[in-house]
């Protein structure tokens, strides 16, 4: 027998549609299952001509609206993949739904936040478009919990992202910021909204995660790429949601009717990094220099550059870093470039001479003489040792 | 760290005192457990932030264990899991055994061992737990001894070392059957996400015995890669309307009888906490809670349906009836040796 001809009808720039994509081929490599797969060659998906489409059967992104639109034509299976809706009327009529949880997904996050010990909080979100209803969702899902909790919270929607109109938006991101009041937990819609928001606070000095802590959505390395401060990241079940649509469009080709079948994915993690490590400090001098020291302490920074940017002598800097951490401003640094060094160590990716001169130790003997030093053993051992405990 | 002194806990209808013991590891997690069932009573365990709680679902006192169907935390023997029609062959001769599930035995029948007060004394580092069980218990045959010892260690791992002998031919078939709900704050486990190192199942009947493996390929009941439980249960499968859910045994990769190997880890993603299961048993018995509605809790309210998972380290169900039969017989001379861990990390 031939093959089914699938298209998957997916934008996949974004590591979302990715991730679902990924799991619709796990569903295949471990069955044997056999699809001719179409996807556009760019894995943008274009609908005007899909009614031409001689296949037998189709997954697509329901978030976007013309999607559903051209399909609703299509005699073949569709199993539609996108967000969950609060209101049940909203979803597709007569079309199996793969959905991730918008309300679980919030969920996550604000239960992140409120166990790092904050008690305000605001979502950014973006501006209402025919192609956003996830957002919106994940707007009302965190204004259902505030408002249940019984705590603060603010709703930002902030400005489309367009290329002349961002110098502005990011002023307007920047006074927003500045005036809210802090400490306050931040979930952004996605990790793209989260790095727009850690660009802001450091334009407005205003230091992560000690005033302002911040989780995204969607756990995209792109988005780390390009954020000093490491970003935690609720990860959503796509991958999962990729599995379930191909396994219902699997029994749908059998001759299944899974017409009314809606699937709620739930999230699967959370990967917590440093912007939402909220530890209440109590020395203003302590919070600026701590956020200083994470943009800045690999790239030679001394003690007396942070005192300059706190704007206070040497002295009381130190006299605040020992009464509240226990540690020198100088200790405080060299912490930072070795906790920088041993995370790229155990991720394997550089070499040991790019780490010492990426973590601010200039030259490979130093790095090696700072692990005798403060490890007892070489880089190496390090590595071999870190192997070892987490295999037993 | 040192074995606490025995407190008391209730006592059993003929007036014989119960205790508890509690079992604390370096960082800071802490096992209690009783000597009725040798049941797991609670196991305070840190999350992500370091705040302590607790991962196992509980009932309030002795007699509310006593009064439970769920086999709460329980040490279950002779035989865990199921037999069809109570009724096996051995050695050419039949045998019937209580019939506590329907048409079919469970779980050790009217009164398992999870029932039972057990001897317990502390050795060293670990908790020494020993039953005897007489000829007829439940309807089986022989005098079986069985010990089992349970240590808790500083990486989280609470390790359980069974050892048992017989002096007749018997079924034997011993496990633990603590539910856990990683989120200490939270009733129910669906948004737990479970990973299962098994390419096989056993497909059941509608009284849950198997009738056969099927591949996991496909199906519902394929976690190969980790999955969240609750949205697996709106599958379409035959199998998951059967069971209410699952609560089917897994065929976990890897060689029985050798040092036990991984067969499944959970992780729940709000707490950070994470289970990682070891045995070197064949079987994996995977239940997801489906009819722990009722159930009570440690204050006395029910428990929602999925309230707590369950995996238990065990002999396939039903194997007696089986061409493999001999792989649920222990006989004179032979030692039964299990050794199954339990450890409880963060992500």
């Amino acid at each position: 027998m031939a093959p089914h001809r699938i298209a998957l009808l997916f934008n996949a720039n974004k590591v979302y549609d990715r991730q679902v994509i990924a799991g619709i081929g796990q569903y295949l490599n471990s069955t044997r299952v056999e699809w001719d797969l179409f996807l556009e060659e760019d894995f943008r998906s274009r609908m005007r001509d899909i009614h031409l489409f001689r296949g037998d059967g189709v997954i697509a992104d329901f978030d976007d609206p013309e999607t559903e639109a051209a399909l609703r034509e299509l005699s073949i299976p569709v199993v539609a993949v996108g967000g969950s809706y609060h209101d049940a009327t909203r979803y597709p009529a007569a079309v199996p739904y793969i959905a991730t949880d918008n309300a679980k997904l919030v969920r996550l996050a604000y239960d992140h936040l409120i166990e790092q010990g904050l008690a305000r909080f605001a979502l950014y979100s973006i501006p209402e478009l025919p192609g956003s209803r996830w957002a919106q969702e994940r707007e009302h899902a965190f204004r259902g919990i505030v408002a249940a909790e019984k705590v603060e919270g603010l709703v930002y929607q902030g400005s489309p992202t367009t290329a002349g109109g961002w110098g502005e938006a990011v002023e307007h991101l920047v006074a927003w910021l500045a005036g809210l009041p802090k400490p306050i937990g931040l979930i952004a819609v996605t990790d793209a909204r989260a790095r727009q928001l850690l660009q802001a606070c450091v334009i407005g000095g205003i230091a992560v995660p000690e005033q302002v802590a911040i989780v995204g959505i969607d756990n995209d390395p792109m988005a780390q790429l390009l954020n000093r401060i490491p970003l935690t990241s609720v990860i959503q079940g796509a991958e999962e949601m990729g599995r379930t649509a191909a396994h219902v469009l699997h029994q749908m080709l059998r001759g299944m009717d899974c017409a009314s079948t809606r699937i709620v994915v739930p999230p699967v993690g959370i990967n917590v990094q440093v912007s939402s490590k909220f530890q209440p400090l109590r020395s203003p001098h302590v919070m600026r220099a701590s956020h200083y020291i994470r943009q800045y302490g690999c790239l030679g920074i001394k003690t007396e550059q942070v005192a300059d940017y706190v704007g206070v002598s040497r002295t009381v800097l130190e006299e605040h870093f020992k009464r509240e951490l226990k540690q020198t401003v100088h200790q405080a640094i060299l912490k930072h470039k070795l906790d920088t060094a041993c995370e790229l160590i155990l991720g394997g990716e550089a070499t040991l001479a790019d780490i010492a001169v990426r973590c601010g130790f200039t030259s490979l003997p130093y790095l090696y003489a700072v692990f005798r030093r403060e490890y007892d053993c070489t880089p190496r051992q390090y590595l071999e040792r870190h192997r070892a405990t987490t295999a037993s | 760290m040192p074995i606490s002194e025995p407190t008391a806990w209730g006592q059993l209808p003929d007036g014989r005192p119960l205790h508890r013991w509690t079992l604390r590891n370096a960082a800071g997690a802490r096992v209690d457990i009783t000597d009725l069932g040798g049941t797991l009573l609670s196991w305070q365990a840190p999350d992500r932030q370091g705040s302590v709680g607790d991962v196992l679902l509980g009932h309030a006192d002795a007699a509310a264990y006593l009064a439970a169907t769920a086999y709460m935390g329980g040490i279950v023997g002779r035989w865990a899991n199921r037999i069809r029609g109570g009724r096996f062959q051995l050695d050419g001769i039949g045998h019937k055994v209580d019939r506590n599930d329907g048409d079919n035995h469970l779980h050790g029948g009217h009164e398992g061992f999870h029932h039972r007060r057990w001897d317990v004394e502390r050795d060293g580092e670990a908790l020494l737990l020993r039953l005897a069980s007489p000829e007829g218990d439940g309807g089986f045959p022989g005098d079986v001894r069985v010990q089992l010892r349970v240590a808790l260690g500083d990486d989280g791992t609470l390790a359980l070392a069974y050892e048992a002998t017989a002096d007749a031919p018997t079924p034997l078939n011993l496990t633990a059957h603590p539910y856990f709900n990683l989120n200490d704050r939270r009733d129910d486990i669906r948004d737990h996400v479970i990973r299962i190192d098994a390419d096989e199942f056993l497909a059941t009947d509608a009284t849950a015995i198997p009738t056969g493996r099927q591949h996991v390929s496909g199906t519902a009941f394929d976690f190969r890669e980790p999955a969240p439980i609750g949205s697996r249960l709106y599958w379409p499968d035959p199998q998951l309307r059967v069971a209410g859910g699952f609560d089917h045994c897994y065929v976990p990769r890897g060689a029985v009888g050798a040092a036990p190997r991984v067969v499944a880890v959970v992780a729940e993603p709000s707490s950070g906490r994470r289970l990682t299961v070891e045995t070197d048993r064949p079987g994996l018995q995977f239940y997801s809670g489906q009819k722990l509605a009722g159930q009570l809790d440690r204050q006395g309210h029910p428990y929602g349906a999925f309230a707590g998972f369950a995996l238990e380290a065990q002999a396939f169900p039903d194997v007696v009836n089986t061409d493999d039969a001999e792989l649920g017989i222990l006989r004179p001379g032979e030692v039964y040796r299990q050794l199954t861990r339990y450890r409880l990390d963060t992500l």
